[in-house]
């Protein structure tokens, strides 16, 4: 079965987003299948890192709702919402790692907090999740003392330790080499493809994007809503949409062209 | 024997076969909610029984985690049997792949390999040498705010009269209501305590004297030197550490900026004018109270007046107004020390801050200390 035919396991319905009176998107209505790569796309500005935010529940939207498996995320409470928040690991663009912590005591917070397991057990789970984003042997090192590229694979390990069925990435190629960038490329692939996991990106970069996406979404800044949707090869070369057309070409803004050129 | 459930979802079948061995049957849902139930209760089934050989049929495990993988992991590494690794069949392919991303037992046992301990004589030696290297820091931060002064004396422009401003009223004005309150109710506080033994000699107006000197010659520069360093000086060694760990020192270098010249000046420059400042308003305040308290004794303003005229001197304004300058100038130093001084990591501006509240305090008394030895030798 491919991801295309497999049920719904978010769905954002008449999301609208905002600050306070300003508006950044209105009226979305999307839906991510099971264990695809879902990525969502924009220009800077355009409001993705809001949606992830909201997605995630750490900014309220004004109006609309987010349903995980047919659960309200936002009315959500108690152990209902617990359940929800361990349903989904979150890699942020920084990786967020606690500098206090050595990588794989941050990978076994969240085994520490929520299980039962004995002391050797969860570090056996942390040091696996580790070992599958490749940084087994820096187990004991400290984030500081890491590349930013390995920050980040911590985080998608911290992320992973409860084997959720979502991860949600914040711009996982940003600020990073073209090399690191694949092999993340690569890790989020096999994370949906081996492990069944649904994988929801943030990112702006045309490489990465056609390297990982199963289907994507476009959010405009100025029209301020959805865009696009579909597999970023149609968008590529059939979308009628001129930002869409733009976007894939890596073509300049016309308007800024004449100013700047 | 019998299926035994533990918890909703998972069960662990034991059964002992003719030929010494044991066969294991798991079922349902091995995940991280089941998992320490399911390993109490392998613990138990397996207890107190040894066995040639294990075998595992996990072939009605319906779903699975990490979290519960690692029960099969510990199962097939002979945790539960020792010198027995278990024999594993039937399980799911997703989650042979989950059990296949762990790592092998060298692999972890290197990954817990703590870093070795030092010997006490190299720890000690460390410790030692980053003293030295430190004080020679200081040393260095010293000469830099000279030739930066030097250079400013040549060039005022360089000064940058705005930003002496801003810190300037961050340090002295905003600080005003603090060391009213702290002043005033030190005042009041040494007036009361004081009046009950004065009282049996009949010296009670000698309150408006002895405050008087302690507010003037001692606590009124102290205290607003204490409150100096944790509100200013901590805040310029946060705000300069924010800076160095933001790369913001690194980018005022390469454009041929001086961070000494452009940021510490200022800053100690403001902390020197406002010190002084703060601590005649701080001597008056405790004088406030001390007069407050003696009023209420019943006795007339104009003899306490008098009182405090007859005690106090020009010499120990003075001697209270330089020692407040010296504060000023050490804990402003200090603070733009530590902050260009910070460290790179997540706790180091809070360390720094620290650092800069505990080191001024410290030399704050020190620096006190000196002043009274010479004080009372030169007869000031």
């Amino acid at each position: 079965m491919s991801p295309a035919e497999k049920p719904p396991i978010i769905e954002v319905k008449h999301l609208t987003i905002g600050y306070d009176e300003r508006i950044v998107q209105k009226d979305l209505n999307f839906q991510v299948r099971k264990g695809e790569v879902f990525v969502i796309l924009g220009g800077s500005g355009s409001g993705k890192s809001s949606l992830l935010k909201c997605m995630i529940g750490l900014l309220a939207p004004l109006e609309g709702e987010i349903l995980f498996d047919g659960v309200d995320m936002l009315t959500a409470e108690g152990e209902e919402h617990l359940n929800l928040l361990k349903k989904f690991g979150v890699m942020y663009q920084s990786g967020a790692l606690f500098g206090s912590m050595t990588l794989v005591e941050n990978a076994r917070l969240p085994l520490d907090e929520f299980t039962r397991l004995d002391l050797d057990e969860r570090e056996l789970v942390a040091l696996t999740k580790l070992n599958q984003v490749g940084l087994l042997e820096a187990a004991r090192r400290m984030p500081a003392e890491l590349s930013g590229g390995m920050q980040k694979r911590a985080g998608i390990a911290r992320a992973m330790a409860l084997d959720p069925a979502i991860l949600f990435l914040d711009e996982p190629s940003a600020g990073l080499d073209p090399i690191t960038s694949a092999g993340l490329d690569r890790l989020i692939r096999s994370l949906s493809r081996d492990f069944g996991i649904t994988c929801v990106v943030v990112t702006h970069e045309l490489q990465s994007i056609f390297a990982i996406a199963d289907r994507c979404i476009m959010v405009d800044a100025q029209r301020k809503t959805l865009i696009a949707e579909g597999k970023p090869a149609e968008l590529r070369d059939h979308s009628e949409d001129p930002v869409v057309r733009q976007f894939f070409r890596r073509e300049a803004d016309p308007e800024q062209g004449r100013q700047t050129g | 024997m019998r299926p035994v459930a533990v918890g909703p979802q998972v069960g662990v079948e034991l059964t002992e076969t003719p030929s010494g061995g044991a066969l294991m049957v798991l079922s349902g849902a091995l995940d991280v909610r089941t998992a320490a139930a399911t390993r109490r209760e392998i613990s138990t089934q397996l207890s107190g029984k040894t066995f040639q050989a294990v075998e595992i049929d996990a072939s009605r495990l319906e779903h699975g985690d990490a979290s519960g993988m690692v029960i099969l992991y510990e199962l097939t590494h002979g945790r539960f049997t020792p010198g027995v690794l278990a024999t594993l069949r039937g399980l799911r392919p997703e989650l042979e792949k989950l059990l296949q991303a762990f790592p092998p037992p060298a692999d972890v046992q290197a990954a817990e390999r703590h870093a070795p301990r030092k010997p006490i004589a190299v720890e000690v030696g460390a410790a030692t040498l980053g003293l030295g290297r430190d004080f020679l820091e200081v040393v260095a931060f010293l000469g830099r705010l000279s030739i930066a002064a030097g250079a400013i004396i040549r060039r005022p422009r360089w000064l940058r009269p705005s930003e002496l401003a801003r810190v300037f009223e961050k340090a002295g004005a905003n600080a005003l209501f603090i060391v009213s309150l702290i002043s005033l109710l030190t005042g009041l506080i040494i007036a009361f305590e004081a009046a009950q033994p004065l009282k049996t000699f009949g010296a009670q107006i000698y309150i408006a004297n002895m405050i008087g000197l302690v507010m003037v010659r001692e606590l009124g520069p102290i205290m607003t030197a204490i409150v100096f360093a944790g509100r200013t000086g901590s805040a310029f060694a946060a705000e300069l550490g924010t800076m160095k760990v933001n790369e913001e020192l690194d980018a005022l270098r390469t454009m041929g900026l001086d961070p000494t010249r452009f940021l510490v000046i200022q800053r100690v420059l403001a902390g020197t004018l406002a010190m002084p400042l703060l601590t005649a308003y701080s001597m008056a305040m405790g004088i406030l109270g001390g007069v407050i308290v003696t009023k209420l004794m019943g006795f007339p303003l104009a003899l306490i007046w008098k009182q405090l005229t007859s005690a106090l001197g020009l010499d120990d304004i003075l001697f209270g107004l330089v020692k407040a300058v010296v504060f000023g100038t050490v804990v402003s130093a200090l603070g733009c020390y530590h902050g260009v001084h910070t460290r790179q990591g997540p706790s180091a501006v809070g360390d720094s801050a620290t650092r800069a509240v505990v080191s001024g305090i410290l030399l704050i008394i020190i620096i006190d200390a000196i002043f009274s030895v010479f004080a009372f030798a030169l007869d000031i």
